[in-house]
């Protein structure tokens, strides 16, 4: 096997081999590896497909602008991912990895045939392809699309990993631990200030770290010493935290910023259980420094392609920080100075390399250096092809024009086993255009830079556009004493000595004497799109960059463009002749790089997906085999089947038993407001429809509240404890809500009144119990309270004592029958529940849940806020005209009443239903019509409640239908999907029109 | 028999952090506005009412949290006075000097302890205990785990934690999970 | 996500408040006088600005006071807050 793992450096342990498998193959590598240095360190650079045309691709890069190198990790139906850059990975023992996008493998490629008649697939290529037939969507196109497409599979079991979320606040967050970063981290900390330095990689030191270039040195010493005790000294304070392995996902307003932290990918399987993979820091930040480097760019000419074809600096980090070398006969292709550093470093590695350089000529330190060691540097030379399948092999350069337009003399042939590119520099601008913050373009280097315009936030080093050492240090620190207005001098006397780069050639889209249709010269490696396709768009009309971007795909792939964006950008410019600056950017979306769900969702999953609420008598509804419902965040017993039953059984077995002797219902989540004050009756006044001021102490009363647009908002029952006391019962959904809406109108338009509101839900414990035997078990429970009709009539109120505790007792009836509700506190809850239960077992007491509840009020036309009312109903759409006071002066939502629009006599109005087969149960949801014949078919309306009464042996429905006030009797039609249903417009109340059950 | 059920929750110890349930306290939410009230409380608790935004008092038999402009929560074992409640609502509801409402079922008062509790809090709260950590007596109405809460920091990392009843069985689960985590 | 300055409070993450739309639009004192028109103005028309915003917030799950906000809509950003019944500051038009 060959070893391209060349010296020995301070980053990796040699002697700790770890083995890993890659496309099922087995592989070693060093501790201390990404997944690409270790491939490389194998002589693998064929690692994935391209997308649409399915050329061979290879590692292009270093780190998390990679768009090749992707890969799945793992096979485990629950554990594996895709889309991981095997740049980022860390290596560990058993890793197992595979490329993506290839079918059957990566060697030998079907959709390669995509390539051969790329000719055929030009930009828009899908939008133009599958527009026409629209039937062969569905059948042809997609599934041939969806077969040949894809990046990765996804994990088609629960992820088994723990995640978790936490909130920090710092005085200053530094994002990037570059050597301005590290300066920024470390003033900030020395000054006192609780400071944050995060870090995607394992070690801080950005591409400073493994610098060794004589010409660039700070006090004497290599950069790269220099800045490792610049570490060891940050390490010691005791302000500033440090997190590696920490990239910053998204940057939002007023310095909130999401941060993933990797815990445990880097470990071994083993090492990974029962911790939490990764974590998602919310960071609140006073200030924050952005110091997030730069990223070098490729150049675009034709087949720029080739797995060995590599970013230029990635080639040197590749060398200098693991040890590996990326071929053994490099060419580097510029337009700047930087591939120099690469060269030398190659070279005194002993590696054969020589260097094609855009710039005519060019002079600097580092330009000297290569040239005293005998480096040969073709200037004004451009790459015009390259060849090899699998590898590059060779490449061609010519001369370039004066201009630089084209190209002139004779190609000349070079053999490589490796190609290293450098566009120039681009400064990653993204979390400061994801903060709010616009942007610069500066023509000399062709940049965009960050614009300061915030107190809050600043960019320094390179992401800043200051690139030698000199200027970013000098600078960094000029900006942070002003930025934190502190006054630090550890850099006052720091000596700087680097290489300066004299001079610049940019060319976007490199010249060529084969016609443009005929190169592939990729800008956007992993959407597969070329110079060409940004040229057709732009003649096909496009013009925003926005569009174009989506037209031709460019940057719209995992990597977001990081290596694209810049040259897509450029080539537009340049053919449509604008100035780049004026273009602008597309916009910089979070996340940075790809978050998991698991990041996002934290441990709110399993039994933590949702907040729960209980009642205190939870318990013996579990005990008692209840299923349960989710109203708002509740948990309320649904139905209590017995042994045998399904629900239908259960429900009609609890509503007969209700109405025959007696029913029991935990009401506790009713949303309870204790409402005190002076002006506790007028408030009542003016946020009910009826009139309160009447009601007599220890008396209920029902109501109905509106919003201002006089639909109905909310009901329920209020007493009158004393004379300025009362309290207020709400829908349980409602509860929050309307508590919300009444301190609203209290503090904003009504702060006059002087009323309190206090939440008491929670407080209370409620038992109804309803049913002709209902008084008898109360005299059980309350041997020395009058229940007599007289005493105690219906919509009144008691309080006795349970034992010695408090009860407050309120006759009232959801379900038509004479019932009580008894409120304890609530740690008696459970304990009244049973005693409850216990008096009622001679008179088959039985426990029902919110289906029968449900059922129960239907029988006698009860309204439920939220299921018969959508928030477009009136009170009189619901034919409760009677609960509106004509006689006070206002309540919320008066006025709307007699709106145009509310008193059309068209609306949608509640009515029964029944149908002709009284065993026919509607489907709630179900849409009304009269004629199933007329097209389109008319819609009437829809129904609301749906039921079949056991007290009633027939099936019973609520709805709401147009003009349904008028038709009683009318027959109309429920059409379903295999027959129309016949139904009669009836009554909304079924059972006991008269109220004799509420004081049988 | 009438007998007391409190929510599932046992005292867990891990990592730094103490978790106990610590009820066998009455709760009172006091409202009111004017001068009048402000003395009658102040006399009826021998206590002056926090001003103070998240802030408390206290004396040897309460504790008295600001909760808004016009509405504090007193809390004290319940073996301590039994009867300031009626006194209280006698005097302030009765006389409509402002509102008095016993809330002792609606608020599980949970006790958390230790070097990580504020660690623990910060996994599922947005709220910056910096200031608050430093300073005893503080308290303050916040989210933990998208769940409303009142916390009192006691003494030094000791907080007690007050959430409604039905939800308190849940956040109880939600903290002993997270310590898991510190 | 907003860091809100509750009058009240202090500063406190957006998730502890709920939102209440535009400020200032004053209820009628006798809705009954008004013609459909006027009453369509103060229920439904609400201003929906790029820039200067006046706005209410509720401290929903602190001390559940309702107050005032003056904020950016171009950039979000907070320029003042204050009290319900107070004066909106003058020095934003
Ligand atoms: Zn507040």
């Amino acid at each position: 096997m060959p070893n391209y793992r060349i010296h020995k450096t301070e980053y990796i342990d040699e002697t700790k081999r770890v083995s890993f498998k890659y496309d099922g193959k087995t592989y070693f590598g060093c501790e201390g590896d990404t997944l690409a240095s270790a491939l490389l360190a194998n002589g693998i650079h064929l690692v994935g497909r391209s997308f649409k045309y399915h050329r061979p691709r290879g590692i292009v890069s270093c780190g998390a602008e990679e768009p090749n190198a992707i890969c799945q990790i793992g096979s485990k139906k629950d554990l594996t991912e895709p889309n991981v850059r095997a740049t980022e990975l860390e290596l560990y023992e058993g890793l197992e990895a595979s490329s993506q996008n290839c079918w059957p493998n990566v060697k030998f490629d079907i959709g390669g045939i995509n390539n051969f008649i790329s000719p055929l697939i030009p930009a828009g290529f899908y939008y133009k392809t599958f527009m026409w037939p629209k039937s062969f969507w569905k059948k042809v196109y997609e599934p041939l699309i969806r077969l040949s497409a894809g990046l990765g599979k996804s994990p088609t079991e629960p992820d088994p990993d723990i995640y978790d979320h936490k909130h920090v606040h710092y005085d200053v967050l530094v994002i990037g631990g570059g050597i301005s970063g590290i300066i920024a981290a470390k003033m900030a900390a020395k000054n006192n200030l609780k400071t944050l330095l995060v870090d995607d990689k394992k070690i801080l030191g950005g591409s400073t770290i493994y610098q060794n270039n004589e010409a660039i040195k700070i006090d004497d010493k290599l950069s790269s010493e220099w800045l490792k005790n610049e570490i060891q000294e940050i390490n010691k304070l005791s302000n500033l935290t440090i997190k590696t392995r920490t990239s910053i996902a998204a940057y939002h307003g007023y310095n909130f910023l999401l941060a993933k932290e990797n815990l445990t990918d880097h470990l071994p399987e083993e090492k990974k259980k029962n911790k939490i993979r990764q974590r998602l820091w919310k960071i609140r930040a006073k200030k924050v420094v952005i110091a997030t480097g730069s990223i070098e760019r490729p150049l675009v000419f034709n087949n720029n392609d080739r797995p060995g074809i590599l970013l230029s600096n990635s080639i040197n980090k590749y060398l200098d920080f693991y040890g590996v070398s990326c071929g053994e006969n490099i060419i580097l292709f510029t337009n700047n100075d930087s591939a120099y550093e690469t060269s030398i470093s190659l070279h005194k590695k002993g590696i054969k390399n020589l260097i094609v350089d855009l710039r005519k000529s060019a002079s600097s330190e580092l330009i000297k250096q290569a040239e005293s060691l005998g480096i040969r540097i073709y200037f004004n030379h451009v790459v015009t092809n390259t060849f090899g399948y699998r590898k590059i092999n060779s490449l061609e350069i010519m001369k370039l024009s004066e201009d630089g337009n084209t190209t002139v003399g004779n190609k000349i042939k070079l053999s490589c086993d490796c190609l290293g590119m450098s566009g120039g520099w681009t400064p990653m601008v993204h979390m400061h255009t994801q903060s709010g913050g616009k942007l610069n373009f500066r023509d000399d280097d062709q940049v965009f830079l960050p614009k300061e315009n915030s107190e809050d936030q600043i960019s320094v080093g390179s992401c800043n556009g200051d690139f030698d050492l000199e200027n970013i240090i000098d600078k960094t620190v000029n900006k942070i004493n002003k930025f934190l207005d502190i006054d630090n001098q550890d850099y006052q006397d720091t000596n700087i000595i680097c290489s300066k780069e004299n001079d610049k050639r940019n060319i976007w889209l490199l010249p060529n004497k084969i016609p443009l249709g005929k190169t592939k010269c990729f800008i956007d490696f992993q959407n597969d799109s070329t110079a060409k396709d940004i040229k057709l768009a732009l003649k096909e009309g496009f013009r925003s960059i926005e569009h174009v971007k989506r037209y031709t795909t460019t940057g719209m792939a995992t990597d977001q463009g990081k290596l694209s964006n810049m040259h897509a950008l450029g080539i537009i410019a340049d053919t449509a002749g604008v100035k780049m600056g004026t273009l602008g950017t597309t916009t910089f979306r979070p996340p940075f790089t790809p978050l998991t769900f698991g990041t996002l969702v934290g441990r709110n999953v399993g039994k933590f997906f949702e907040v729960v609420r209980k009642t205190s008598m939870h318990e013996w509804h579990v005990e008692n085999n209840a299923e349960f419902e989710n109203v708002g965040q509740w948990k309320r017993p649904w139905y209590y089947p017995k042994k045998g039953e399904n629900m239908h059984d259960a429900v009609q077995r609890e509503s007969k038993a209700a109405r025959d002797s007696a029913g029991i219902l935990d009401a506790s989540t009713l949303g309870k407001i204790d409402i005190q004050g002076t002006d506790a009756s007028e408030f009542l006044n003016r946020v009910y429809t009826n009139a309160w001021s009447k009601l007599a102490i220890g008396k209920c009363r029902y109501g109905l509240m509106l919003n201002e647009d006089g639909m109905v908002y909310d009901d329920g029952v209020t007493t009158r404890i004393s004379e300025n006391h009362y309290l207020m019962t709400t829908t349980t959904g409602g509860a929050a809500n309307v508590l919300s809406k009444l301190e609203d109108y209290l503090q904003t338009e009504w702060p006059e009144l002087d009323v309190y509101l206090t939440s008491v839900t929670d407080h209370y414990s409620t038992a109804s119990i309803c049913g002709p035997n209902s008084k008898k078990i109360l005299n059980k429970l309350f041997p020395n309270l009058d229940l007599s009709d007289e005493n105690f009539p219906h919509m009144s109120f008691k309080e006795d004592k349970l034992e010695n505790i408090n009860c407050r007792i309120m006759r009232i009836s959801f379900t038509g029958e004479q019932s009580y509700e008894i409120n304890i506190e609530a740690k008696y809850g459970h304990s009244l529940w049973k005693m409850c239960i216990e008096a009622g077992k001679e008179f088959n007491l039985t426990p029902y849940g919110t289906e029968t509840m449900h059922l129960l009020r239907a029988e006698k036309g009860f309204i439920i806020v939220g299921q018969d009312t959508d928030g477009t109903m009136t009170p009189s759409d619901l034919q409760m005209d009677w609960i509106v006071s004509k006689k006070k002066f206002d309540f919320i939502g008066k006025r709307s009443l007699y709106r145009s629009d509310t008193v059309r006599e068209d609306r949608k109005q509640l009515v029964g239903l029944l149908t002709d087969d009284p065993k026919e149960i509607l489907e709630e949801g179900a849409q009304i019509v009269s004629d199933v014949k007329s097209k389109p078919i008319d819609m009437l309306g829809h129904v609301t409640s749906s039921y079949f009464s056991p007290n009633l042996n027939k099936s019973i429905a609520l709805a709401v239908v147009r003009s349904g006030k008028t038709m009683k009797g009318q027959k109309l039609i429920i059409p379903m999907e295999n027959k129309n249903i016949n139904v009669t417009v009836s009554d909304t109340i079924f059972l006991d029109k008269e109220n004799k059950r509420l004081n049988a | 028999m009438l007998d007391i059920l409190h929510p599932k929750i046992s005292n867990i110890n891990k990592n730094n952090i103490d978790i106990n349930l610590s009820e066998e306290k009455i709760k009172i939410n006091i409202r009111g506005k004017n001068k009048e009230f402000f003395t009658k409380v102040g006399k009826i608790l021998s206590i002056i009412l926090p001003s103070e935004t998240n802030t408390s008092s206290s004396n040897e038999n309460y504790d008295v949290l600001w909760l808004s402009p016009d509405e504090w929560m007193i809390y004290f074992d319940e073996n301590k006075n039994t009867n300031i409640f009626d006194q209280l609502y006698k005097d302030i509801s009765t006389l409509n000097v402002g509102s008095i409402t016993d809330i002792s079922s609606q608020l599980i008062c949970i006790n958390i302890k230790g070097e990580n509790i504020f660690e623990l809090l910060s996994s599922g709260s947005p709220f910056n205990f910096e200031k608050f950590k430093n300073n005893v007596g503080s308290s303050t109405q916040t989210l933990v785990n998208h769940i409303d809460v009142i916390l009192h920091h006691k003494s030094k990392n000791n907080v007690n934690l007050f959430v409604r009843r039905s939800f308190s069985e849940h956040l109880y689960e939600w903290l002993v999970d997270s310590s898991n985590f510190i | 996500m907003f860091l809100i300055n509750c009058p009240f409070c202090g500063e406190r993450d957006q998730s502890e408040f709920s939102s209440g739309g535009e400020a200032h639009i004053v209820r009628p004192k006798q809705p009954t006088e008004l013609s459909d028109d006027e009453w369509a103005e103060y229920l439904f028309m609400r201003k929906n600005i790029k820039g200067i915003q006046f706005e209410r917030w509720n401290h929903a799950h602190g001390c559940r006071k309702w107050f005032n906000v003056v904020r950016d809509t171009s950039n979000d950003k907070i320029l003042s807050v204050y009290k319900m019944g107070e004066k909106p500051p003058v020095n934003y038009k």
